[in-house]
């Protein structure tokens, strides 16, 4: 049905726009700027901010492992051994601690951070003593592994 | 403080963000720094231990200044902490003595070359570590430091956290402020006059020199003289 006349100039308008740019807005209004009030920069900015922040989802697993890292060595440091001795010899004593937990412990449990950086640091005497020992010496105690499949 | 530090540490709490720039959450938010946020006042000492600026100091006589600069780099930015956030402000004082006496390893005095430009044409400026030492016996300690420090805006804040001095004298404010003195990161060997004649005696000897071979009778062998040796 056409409409003639008058209402054809009423058909339709918007009556949500105020909604439609605070679904926008919202999320620029800890911008810097004209960006954080002026909607046709906003929607550039936020556009760019969630890019940004779909991108970064991979990029923090990558910043946090080395935040454990650099957590780790400090701690370790402070116990007299460097990382890498650290981290490897706590694997060979199959402690299968991943770094997020061995950082929290760190901080949080200093005197269980440091039985493992014991563990850790008779681990590597055995290893030594395994490779520059005459091989008449018995086995180490800590460099024994336990299957439990 | 080596042995107060872990059990202070033991109970940075993760703190609830209070707001100071953020809001959570933030599309892409990363787990906060721990720092100084509202943990409990029965806490609070803990707290204030575990995040409270500490000075340290160090005698660069004798030492390398990369060795002494990878040390305090470290210390500066807070490292050297289990607590370590890029956003924390984490990091210590370091003040450094005797930095006019530092030692270079190799012919480095005379073929290290520290070089700037003015930013006025033909203003190229080179000079050798020597003269630099010279001129301005903090310099190299300095420039190595500032060097080894992430390139970002927080180093210029980093190094104004660092003392320079080129020899023992410390001001009295800075010298109530020390907290710990760092272990050298080089062992200085002792010089022959430094050793006493009961250690030079009790030296176990490799092979007993026969009475003839002194200096003069070596001497006269080596000039190929006819002399009557045993």
């Amino acid at each position: 049905m056409v409409l003639l006349g008058a209402p054809r100039w009423l058909r339709s308008r918007l009556t949500d726009r105020f909604w439609r740019v605070q679904e926008v807005l919202k999320y620029a209004r800890h911008f810097r700027g004209r960006k954080n009030r002026c909607y046709k920069l906003a929607v550039r900015s936020v556009r760019r901010a969630f890019v940004k922040s779909t991108k970064a989802r991979k990029e923090k697993k990558r910043f946090l492992r080395a935040l454990w890292i650099t957590r780790i060595e400090a701690a370790s440091l402070e116990h007299g051994l460097k990382y890498p001795a650290f981290i490897s010899n706590l694997l060979k004593s199959q402690v299968e601690l991943n770094r997020k937990m061995i950082a929290d412990l760190a901080i949080y449990e200093p005197k269980t951070f440091k039985s493992l950086a014991a563990l850790a640091q008779r681990r590597r005497q055995e290893g030594f003593l395994a490779a520059l020992g005459d091989g008449k010496e018995p086995e180490g105690i800590f460099s024994r592994i336990v299957h439990h499949y | 403080m080596a042995v107060a530090a872990p059990t202070a540490r033991a109970a940075a709490l993760a703190p609830p963000l209070t707001a100071r720039r953020f809001r959570f959450p933030l599309p892409g938010a990363l787990p906060p720094p721990a720092r100084a946020a509202m943990a409990s006042f029965t806490k609070a000492a803990q707290q204030w231990a575990t995040f409270a600026r500490a000075w340290y100091l160090l005698d660069a006589k004798m030492q390398p200044p990369g060795k002494i600069a990878a040390v305090t780099a470290v210390r500066l930015e807070g490292r050297h902490k289990p607590i370590y956030h890029a956003l924390s402000d984490c990091g210590d004082h370091v003040v450094i003595i005797n930095t006019r006496h530092i030692a270079f390893s190799g012919n480095k005095w005379e073929q290290k070359v520290y070089s700037s430009h003015t930013g006025y044409p033909g203003g190229f400026k080179q000079v050798t570590a020597t003269q630099l030492h010279m001129k301005d016996p903090t310099a190299i300690v300095k420039l190595t430091i500032y060097r080894m420090l992430p390139k970002n805006l927080q180093r210029r804040t980093l190094m104004q956290r660092l003392h320079l001095f080129p020899d023992d004298v410390i001001p009295e404010d800075i010298q109530k402020n020390l907290v710990e003195e760092l272990p050298q990161p080089r062992a200085v060997p002792k010089r022959l006059d430094e050793y006493t004649p009961e250690e030079i005696a009790a030296f176990p000897m490799v092979w007993t020199p026969r009475k003839y071979f002194t200096v003069k009778t070596t001497f006269h062998l080596i000039l190929k003289k006819n002399i009557e040796y045993c």
